[in-house]
């Protein structure tokens, strides 16, 4: 009944009124359920957007996966096998809140497998060391954090629920990163050259991630007056960046980029300019790992057939 | 390929944290019955120490209502009258979310002869405490939970694992002391 309840108003107010009382109560800071009233451009933003997250979620299992037979302790191999689990969770509660906008679970898997739908760009390159586990809980997660942290305060009830409980795992997630980076930065001249190779490849994509320049973002506008973001992309891009470079650079880490500078002004930190043709290739499927990456979901859900099937009989069998 | 390799029905997951807490709604998980739903929402919701009891309940079973449905549409009047399917009276758990930013939380039964009446007498009963932005019946018979016997290999896992806790790490505070260090040091290098 639940999930029944999306197209059964009928309320005979006119759409303009209707929209009107909507922006309103996001003006006021109130939290949108299922059942209310919404307008069906804020119910595809967020379908679109709450998708592409899940995606990236599970699709974000991969790069570090590989990993966890290589991990250099036991200790770490725990952590990154938890890190890992907690991702797929993540996926869980985002595709949970996905449907209670009225999109099946079956559509949404079917448009990853067949490469349809997108995800974080960022997953869509190699991880080549050890260094790069690091890293990826450090600066990716961290940017993750950025945008978790403000979605958790998103005007669609179910999103900004998932977020909250999202935000506080993915916590530890950066805290490990970090600890990784820590370690080899103080460690041997061979631990300290393989973390800042490590950061001269990722730290490009990791600005990447926090999607175009707002003057070329046309969703942001309407995403910003429907409270379903609180902050433009530059604006959270900033905050990584003013955040990061002073950390890497007191742990004696170098930034890939020449024109990286301070501004006593404004207390920002500057950075050249983005490479966009290269964030635009990856995003049309031609980054260096985007068909390993489908390739290997799909693999994992054929190999995963017979344990659907098993418990589909056992079910029937059971009748429970 | 996907469309026909069905991901099964839903089923809403409540999750208690500590043992004088009310159940609150933790999100939904698919499985083909109550027994694999209820280890699936274990596996989705509980990696971490804060868990003492789990319900499942097949969402079909819940009845929803935001406070702009029932303001809108009400409910239907002869339902809330004579009740609807079953003609037997029996209990529902009442689940209301009070906080604009809350989470449906566990608030109390109620006797109803079917949903519709259910919510209505929720209302009734329990609106003039505080008022509520939605609603959530379901029949009590229709929870699934652990047996007593099972409780503990269910949650028991999570306690051992402070190494996916957050606070195990304490890279914030060393960060903090190397970029103060970091900061002694170039002082230096500018007085020298």
């Amino acid at each position: 009944m639940y999930g029944a309840t999306v197209d059964t108003i009928e309320d005979p107010k006119s759409e303009d009124i209707k929209l009107r009382e909507f922006e309103a109560r996001i003006e006021r800071g109130e939290k949108i359920e299922p059942g209310d009233w919404m307008p069906e451009g804020y119910r595809h933003q967020l379908i679109r957007m709450i998708s592409q997250h899940a995606h990236s979620e599970v699709v974000g299992m991969l790069p570090e996966g590989g990993w966890i037979t290589r991990a250099p302790t036991i200790r770490r191999k725990m952590i990154l096998l938890a890190k890992v689990q907690d991702e797929g969770g993540h996926g869980q509660y985002l595709y949970h809140a996905a449907e209670t906008l009225g999109i099946s679970r079956e559509e949404m898997l079917a448009a990853l497998l067949e490469g349809e739908a997108k995800y974080s760009n960022i997953f869509n390159y190699p991880t080549l060391t050890w260094a790069d586990i690091g890293v990826i809980g450090y600066l990716v997660d961290f940017a993750a954090i950025l945008n978790q942290t403000m979605l958790a305060h998103c005007s669609y009830g179910p999103y900004a629920r998932a977020m909250v409980r999202i935000s506080a795992e993915e916590s530890f997630h950066m805290k490990q990163g970090q600890d990784i980076v820590i370690r080899l930065a103080q460690g041997s001249a061979k631990q300290k050259a393989m973390i800042q190779d490590a950061i001269n490849r990722w730290w490009w994509p990791t600005l990447m991630m926090f999607g175009p320049h707002d003057s070329d973002s046309p969703n942001t506008a309407i995403l910003v007056r429907w409270g379903i973001k609180t902050k433009t992309n530059d604006e959270l891009r900033q905050n990584f960046i003013n955040k990061i470079v002073p950390e890497l650079h007191a742990l004696g880490l170098t930034i890939p980029d020449p024109d990286l500078r301070y501004n006593e002004e404004s207390g920002n930190w500057i950075t050249g300019e983005i490479d966009w043709d290269e964030f635009w290739r990856v995003i049309r499927g031609h980054g260096p790992c985007n068909k390993e990456r489908i390739e290997a979901r799909a693999t994992a859900h054929e190999d995963g057939a017979w344990v659907r099937e098993a418990l589909d009989a056992y079910a029937k069998r059971s009748g429970n | 390929m996907a469309q026909t390799d069905t991901q099964w029905p839903r089923y809403q997951v409540f999750l208690q944290e500590k043992a004088n807490a009310p159940h609150q709604d933790a999100g939904s998980v698919h499985a083909p019955d109550s027994e694999i739903a209820l280890q699936n929402a274990r596996d989705v919701f509980v990696r971490r120490p804060e868990c003492v009891s789990l319900w499942v309940v097949p969402i079909a079973e819940i009845f929803s209502r935001t406070a702009q449905e029932l303001a809108t549409q009400g409910l239907d009047a002869e339902a809330v009258e004579k009740g609807t399917q079953e003609a037997e009276v029996s209990t529902y758990c009442v689940f209301a979310k009070r906080r604009s930013a809350g989470t449906q939380t566990y608030i109390g039964e109620v006797e109803a002869a079917g949903p519709v009446q259910a919510m209505n007498r929720a209302v009734d009963k329990f609106l003039n405490d505080q008022p509520a932005f939605a609603w959530w019946v379901f029949p009590k018979r229709s929870i699934v939970q652990n047996e007593r016997d099972s409780i503990e290999s269910m949650f028991a896992p999570a306690k051992q694992k402070s190494f996916r806790m957050s606070m195990d790490f304490h890279t914030l505070t060393e960060m903090r002391r190397i970029m103060a260090q970091a900061k002694d040091e170039s002082k230096q290098n500018e007085s020298s």
